[in-house]
């Protein structure tokens, strides 16, 4: 009896331990391979026709509109289509359940006619990115970004402190790069960061 | 002979004033007028400069009236003219301890914008306070004034008729006594208020932020500990005391939801349910049933509203939206926080159900928070069906769907008849709409609009703008949108305070939030609407509140109305910003900004209607 016990205190010993390198920085490299691996999947099942009709045509026509005395008129000008979001979220969603962490997958988009800017267009329930500011509509697109896009190569990057971010491409139906995927997770996931 | 004579007297003149004026001194100011570290009366409120010996009589006393059930409040200013000690004592004697003084030093706060300095933290001391000027922490080197804020409380039962006080200044050698004469009138405020103010804020990070010694001290459970319910308590009390109540949004944009703010879950499908209520619990069992405010002044009482943590991606999961997944996680847990609430008798709270997200921030694919495009009100309908569905009829359970509407407002309350029942409304477009708030109202909803604190920039009365507007408006209440955001560095580099009204006591020593200028002049305006309002059964209402605008800045109702644009007969999403501000110009201009003196007069008012009232 006493040597089942002892076994059993060793085996929950070791699922505590093998659970808790999750969160361990030195077990990163873990994050990554899963991180990865969802990345990859991600890039074959995320189609990207249906990306493209997400952001309303409006939204983009106003999305660089500046007027002195309306300080939002691009947010409040923001729109998308509901259906094409809700099925590219949906797939995001669950691409998120392949990790055994809470991860999160983004959806990334470069803006027509302006190279160099890019803007996220689905975020989810984590809240995690390591490249949005937070409330920004669109951002200056990083070089690993460009290397997506312009390579279709997946790319990691680990700028933060403590965050892992896999970037991977999305493509069309013409095979063309229309848009990324960030895959992303915290070594230390923070309960109450951007619940705002 | 005669020169040296004009000169010698000359000289003794110049003696004499200099003695005079390196005297040490103390004033009593109006509330109204807020005092600089140097004795000055702050720019914005020079307006009411003619206030500056209203509370004085022909004997130098300082004469205060008020209210039973409520406060009276006053500045005291010392003066020293070179640096020193100093003691001032603040006292009334009330043997039976129903009136109570509450001092407190005003902090003065250097804005960057226009490089002044204005009180407006306030932090409490003991009625008897040492200390020297300059004041050490403020570090002013020039500072010659000390401001204090005294509250004087008068208990629902103390008894009325005149009791005597003092404030005694000690400053080396010299003595200095203003004798204080205060009158309790038999007349008592109404605890209940007439105007909501609801003061906002979101999740609770910021609370490790502005306390972050209690938080470095054990940061891996903090956000678990007795220490942060008791901090979130306080944040509650404090409004409660001002006549307040507050809000803590718990989920972001993206639905990522604070541990302290839901239940836990487990499961998918109709399998989800909730396994733990222990941090919830802790977090609002004391404010449901009301033993957070044992202790107030205002007695123990539950809080009135409450945001529920129900979002798009909470208690359901989006990844099942419009599926019958989705509508079985939503029903069965929404449900079982109803069994919840209704076994623990927390009938006494309005739950609001509440989607704050706008598309913009990229969660979801509709605006939550004010609508825009009509197309979104498609996942409202489907929410109060969702709703319906998972609460048994008849339940003593309060939960309330509440929208935040601007541009399309006129077409949601229409649309949205028996869906939504609590409106939060912008307050430029709902000035179109003058028949709103009673038609609302009559079908049973409730109706506040929302705005943010004025700067302490602007003039003290500032502040008591919103709380009238929604009185002569007929709306239930005010939202400020945010007000325990301070700032990186409140203190000494100060961005003006538009999006707080309390500050954080950590670095005077205390584990709990400090009040305001701004709060104390809002609570007290609140008291003087309450006693209004409660004059109605006399008055017409229309009548007291005419009355008031008048009193305020001599205005009409109408003025306080905008004629309906043209543009409200466009469909929202044609609407530019810059054109709403334009429709809102009318009422600008005719009120203006209030002076100074503006609430001043309205209290006048309300005192002399209490008096023939008597």
């Amino acid at each position: 009896m006493k040597i089942l016990y002892l076994f059993a205190l060793v085996v929950s010993f070791i699922v505590l331990l093998s659970g808790n390198a999750k969160l361990n920085p030195e077990a990163s490299t873990d994050l990554e391979r899963q991180l990865d691996d969802v990345a990859r999947v991600g890039s074959v099942v995320v189609d990207g026709d249906v990306c493209q009709k997400i952001v309303t045509r409006r939204a983009k026509e106003f999305l660089f509109a500046k007027e002195f005395r309306d300080e939002f008129l691009a947010g409040d000008n923001y729109d998308v289509d509901d259906v094409a979001f809700n099925t590219v979220k949906k797939t995001l969603i669950r691409l998120s359940h392949l990790a055994s962490f809470p991860a999160d997958v983004n959806l990334w988009m470069p803006i027509e006619g302006h190279p160099g800017k890019i803007q996220l267009v689905i975020r989810n329930k984590n809240e995690m990115s390591q490249f949005w500011n937070w409330g920004e509509l669109y951002g200056d697109m990083v070089p690993q970004m460009e290397t997506v896009l312009k390579t279709g190569q997946r790319v990691t990057v680990t700028n933060k402190p403590g965050w892992i971010s896999v970037l991977a491409p999305v493509y069309n139906s013409s095979g063309d790069v229309v848009g990324l995927i960030e895959t992303v997770s915290q070594v230390k996931v923070d309960a109450h960061e951007n619940v705002k | 002979m005669r020169r040296l004579q004009t000169r010698f007297v000359v000289l003794f003149l110049m003696v004499i004033y200099s003695q005079v004026s390196l005297a040490a001194d103390l004033e009593a100011l109006p509330e109204f007028l807020r005092s600089d570290p140097f004795g000055a009366i702050v720019a914005p409120d020079r307006s009411g400069a003619d206030l500056a010996s209203s509370l004085y009589d022909t004997q130098h006393r300082v004469i205060l009236t008020g209210s039973r059930g409520g406060y009276v409040s006053f500045h005291l200013v010392v003066k020293l003219p070179l640096p020193g000690l100093y003691t001032l004592d603040v006292k009334i004697s009330d043997p039976t301890n129903k009136v109570q003084i509450d001092l407190f030093r005003e902090w003065f706060h250097f804005t960057d914008s226009d490089k002044h300095y204005y009180p407006d933290a306030l932090i409490p001391v003991h009625s008897t306070y040492s200390s020297r000027l300059p004041e050490p922490d403020n570090r002013i080197s020039q500072q010659t004034a000390q401001a204090f804020w005294v509250d004087v409380y008068i208990a629902p039962d103390a008894h009325p008729g005149t009791l005597s006080g003092s404030a005694t200044l000690k400053a080396g050698t010299e003595i200095m006594t203003l004798p204080i004469q205060l009158t309790v009138m038999a007349s008592v405020i109404p605890a209940e208020d007439a105007v909501t103010v609801d003061h906002n804020s979101y999740g609770s990070s910021w609370l490790a932020q502005q306390f972050a010694a209690s938080y470095q001290r054990d940061p891996e459970h903090w956000f678990e500990s007795n220490q942060f319910f008791g901090l979130i308590h306080a944040y509650h009390r404090i409004f409660f005391e001002h006549r307040g109540i507050f809000h803590q949004l718990g989920y972001g944009h993206s639905g990522k939801v604070g541990p302290e703010f839901a239940p836990v879950l487990d499961g998918s499908g109709k399998r989800k349910h909730i396994t733990s209520w222990s941090l919830y619990d802790r977090h609002y069992g004391p404010l449901f049933d009301g033993t957070a405010f044992s202790a107030c002044r205002r007695g123990r009482r539950p809080i009135p509203f409450v945001y529920l943590p129900i979002n798009p991606e909470w208690p359901a999961s989006y990844e099942f939206w419009g599926e019958a997944g989705y509508e079985a996680e939503f029903v069965n847990v929404v449900s079982e926080m109803e069994r919840h609430f209704r076994e623990k008798a927390w009938t006494h709270t309005n739950f609001e159900v509440f989607f704050n997200h706008k598309k913009r921030y990229k969660g979801f694919p509709w605006d939550g928070d004010e609508v825009r495009f009509p197309k979104d009100l498609k996942y409202f309908i489907e929410y109060g069906r969702l709703l319906k569905k998972a609460l048994p009829a008849g339940t003593p359970v309060q939960f309330v769907f509440r929208a935040d509407v601007s541009w399309d407002m006129e077409q949601q309350f229409g649309l949205l008849e028996g869906v939504v029942k609590l409106w939060c409304a912008g307050g430029g477009i709902l000035s179109f709409y003058k028949d709103a708030p009673k038609m609302l109202r009559n079908r049973g909803d409730v109706v506040w609009y929302y705005g943010g604190p004025p700067s302490v920039m602007d003039s003290s009365s500032a502040i008591t703008e919103f709380p009238l507007r929604a009185w002569l408006w007929g709306v239930n209440g005010y939202v400020h949108w945010l007000t325990v955001s301070p700032g990186e560095d409140p203190w000494f580099h100060f961005n003006g305070g538009q999006t707080a009204l309390v500050y954080s006591g950590e670095g005077f020593g205390m584990t709990e939030p400090i009040p305001s200028i701004r709060l104390k002049i809002q609570r007290n305006c609140l008291q003087d609407l309450a006693v209004l309002d409660g004059l109605k059964g006399r008055m017409s209402l229309d009548s007291l509140r005419a009355g008031a605008a008048r009193s305020y800045n001599n205005s009409a109702l109408d003025d306080w109305w905008n004629p309906r644009p043209a543009l409200a007969d466009l469909p929202s999403d044609q609407w530019l910003g810059s054109a709403i501000d334009d429709a809102t110009k009318h009422s600008r201009q005719r009120l203006g900004h209030p002076v100074a003196s503006a609430w001043y007069n309205v209290h006048r008012y309300a005192l002399t209607l209490q008096a023939e009232a008597k």
